[in-house]
């Protein structure tokens, strides 16, 4: 039963911690190298407003957070990678340099240690089927698929989230009906930092607001990405279950010690067999001729 | 006329040959000190080293060659400690310390055991004598130096290594075997070469006292999720939880303990528990939790009168209580070279070394000598026969000295879930 239990919230966690990769590359193109260092920065940010600026009350510090790291998310893009759409090294190689630099700008600014933390939104553990779980996995389970299905109504039924879909299906057709790409990329980069952060304020109060944590994220974004397909949130989805099953199972069975080795593994096979993703559409075409 | 010329002499004088009289002053010696600085085992030490330098400068330094000469620090960052940074990194960081900044002694580092072995060849060629102060828990390092003492006799450390502390631990957990009737443990470890090896050698220890160990979970570093493990641990009856972790992650499994009531006492050589504020950074749930912090002094402690003494200094000077591991040590050996210095009233490094060799100084953390054929510290649970261990639980926000019994300054608690 534990298998069920912790492989939901287990692959839950993961797809948190990728879907905001997914959704900027899935409409802008861009391969945002930086969103690990947007995760750390937002729990950071929160961790400052709580700890620095006393009084600040915990939800209202969680919201600026947040909104800062949007606000910097749409500032890369607009004062960066607007220069160099299109051109996939240089957005891969920009996004990591800025990436690296706020992660090590971090460490040199004072974030070292262990002792910067988030508290959990609620303390203790309940019994589910006979299994421990502490509240705050509980909490992430729910606000998980709370956020997923917000982003399908979102996609779906606003005017703004379905000129992110046209841009992500058809980039000349959404804006021959007049659907600004720029506009839209800037927008996919504040929302894609902002699921960073919100990730970052679910996932972080488990444990402690530490530099590595940024590119652990960023390496799980991408391993989770690749084997789901670049771009596709059904494929997040389905790799985060994938990835994280097979790591509880593999805990449970094998050892724990080759946990990190199985979502190395998966992507392997899956850039064997279908190195577009389990849904990917990007040169899939290529792929079967 | 000549009064002009008068004054121009003098104020000539005055201008040109002060400063020379200032910069006269005897020619500092150099500790190199190749930290890890971004973590607490490199700023702790590099704090360490800098307040026991500027206490012996403050007295007038160190007494070589019929002259007082102070000590200056020249601090670099190894970044060994940091993931994916390459052993070559910290040997470079050594050599520019050696080689460019003109060390003379080196103190501290490398951090990270393998780097630290690396560097014993560096030492030997450029003949450095060093005093490793933080990190490394590998026997490995003493035993080179025993096994091949003319290429490595520059090498000292004075402080523990994974064969003392595994005493220690297993000393403690026989007594709460005694007191509390305990006989199952459970063993979760970071997969690192110290953590593996202390996991091993405490699952064969245990076993041959009579104890069931349950499972030994290797964990790889960055590891976020330990319920599998722990549910594993609470399900068999696990009464020690045995842990051997030097990544932050590790604060998560500290967390998951807490908040499953597990019944079981964790036990360990855990980072992220040593400093100050993980008490508060964990919300409390750190509570019980038994920290092995390798020195005594790196929490406060009564060990000897130098002890305290040491603590509040350090706060005086760093605004916080000394934070773990690496800092009574690192103090220590600014201390154990001025005394092996004056000893050997000279800088040559195979005077200095047997200075080194010949020194016993009643110190922060017990009686400071070094095995003469292995250059490491001799350990003991008695301050007045050797350098003694600082195991700590974590009792209402404090860190409470509970091991060697003889320093105890508090029992060791059981969580109430437990009872």
């Amino acid at each position: 039963m534990e298998i069920l239990v912790y492989g939901i919230t287990n692959s839950i966690i993961l797809s948190l911690m990728s879907l905001g990769f997914t959704l900027v590359y899935s409409i802008s193109r861009v391969p945002n190298f930086a969103h690990g260092a947007l995760y750390i920065t937002t729990g950071y940010i929160t961790w400052l407003l709580l700890n620095k600026f006393m009084g600040f009350p915990y939800p209202l510090a969680v919201i600026s957070a947040i909104g800062i790291t949007c606000v910097i998310g749409a500032l890369i893009y607009r004062f960066i990678l607007i220069r160099i759409r299109g051109m996939e090294i240089s957005e891969i190689i920009a996004t990591y340099a800025i990436g690296l630099a706020i992660l090590e700008g971090l460490r040199w600014g004072g974030l070292r240690g262990m002792t910067f933390t988030l508290p959990t939104f609620v303390a203790g553990s309940m019994d589910i089927l006979g299994i421990n779980i502490d509240y705050q996995r509980i909490i992430i389970v729910g606000a998980g698929i709370l956020t997923f299905l917000l982003l399908y109504l979102f996609t779906h039924f606003n005017r703004v989230g379905l000129a992110l879909r046209g841009i992500a299906q058809d980039e000349r057709a959404a804006m021959m009906l007049g659907i600004d790409s720029d506009m839209t990329a800037i927008v996919s980069l504040a929302i894609g930092s902002g699921l960073a952060g919100f990730a970052a304020i679910l996932l972080l109060p488990l444990g402690n607001i530490i530099v590595e944590a940024g590119y652990n994220v960023l390496i799980f974004a991408i391993a989770v990405c690749v084997i789901g397909g670049l771009g596709s949130w059904g494929g997040t989805i389905v790799a985060s279950f994938i990835i994280g099953f097979a790591q509880i199972l593999t805990e449970k069975f094998l050892s724990s010690h080759y946990t990190m080795v199985v979502a190395l593994l998966a992507i392997i096979i899956t850039l064997l067999i279908k190195p577009s993703g389990i849904f990917g559409k990007q040169k899939e075409l290529e792929e079967r001729v | 006329m000549k009064k002009f010329i008068y004054f121009s002499i003098l104020s000539f004088f005055v201008l040109f040959c002060f400063p020379h009289v200032t910069v006269a002053a005897e020619k500092p010696i150099v500790i190199g000190a190749p930290l890890s600085t971004a973590f607490l085992y490199g700023w702790d030490a590099e704090r360490g080293i800098k307040l026991a330098a500027d206490e012996i400068n403050a007295k007038g330094g160190v007494t070589v060659g019929g002259k007082k000469r102070p000590f200056a620090v020249e601090v670099i960052d190894t970044r060994d400690l940091e993931p994916g940074v390459p052993v070559s990194e910290a040997l470079l960081a050594l050599e520019k310390l050696i080689l460019e900044k003109k060390v003379d002694f080196i103190v501290g580092g490398p951090v990270r055991s393998e780097a630290a072995l690396a560097a014993m060849d560096l030492l030997n060629r450029h003949k450095k004598v060093s005093i490793l102060t933080t990190g490394v828990l590998t026997p490995a390092y003493s035993k080179r130096v025993e096994d091949n003492y003319g290429k490595y006799k520059y090498c000292f450390r004075n402080t523990s290594h994974v064969g003392v502390m595994m005493n220690e631990f297993i000393t403690m957990i026989e007594d709460l075997k005694k007191g509390h009737n305990f006989n199952k443990a459970y063993i979760m470890v970071q997969d690192v070469a110290h953590a593996r090896g202390g996991g091993e050698a405490m699952k064969k220890a245990l076993t041959s006292k009579g104890w069931t160990v349950i499972d030994m979970k290797i964990y790889p570093t960055g590891t976020v999720d330990y319920s599998v493990g722990l549910i594993d641990a609470g399900k068999n009856g696990a009464q020690i939880l045995f842990l051997w972790m030097d990544m932050p992650e590790s604060a998560v499994l500290l967390k998951q303990w807490s908040d499953m009531q597990l019944k079981c006492l964790p036990i360990g050589f855990v980072n992220a528990a040593e400093q100050p504020g993980f008490w508060k950074a964990s919300g409390g749930r750190g509570e019980y939790l038994i920290v092995n912090l390798v020195n005594g002094g790196n929490a406060p402690a009564k060990i000897t009168p130098w002890t305290m003494k040491f603590v509040e200094a350090y706060k005086k000077k760093w605004g916080l209580e000394p934070e773990g591991y690496g800092t009574s040590s690192s103090y220590m050996a600014v201390y154990q070279l001025k005394d092996a210095i004056e000893k050997a009233n000279s800088l040559d490094p195979d005077k200095v070394i047997k200075g080194l060799e010949d020194s016993d100084i009643m110190g922060v953390y017990g009686r400071m000598r070094f095995d003469k054929k292995s250059h490491q510290i001799i350990p003991s649970f008695d301050p007045k026969e050797g350098a003694v261990t600082g195991i700590i639980q974590w009792q209402a926000g404090k860190r409470v000295q509970i091991f060697p019994p003889k320093l105890a300054e508090g029992k060791v608690l059981l969580p109430p879930w437990m009872k």
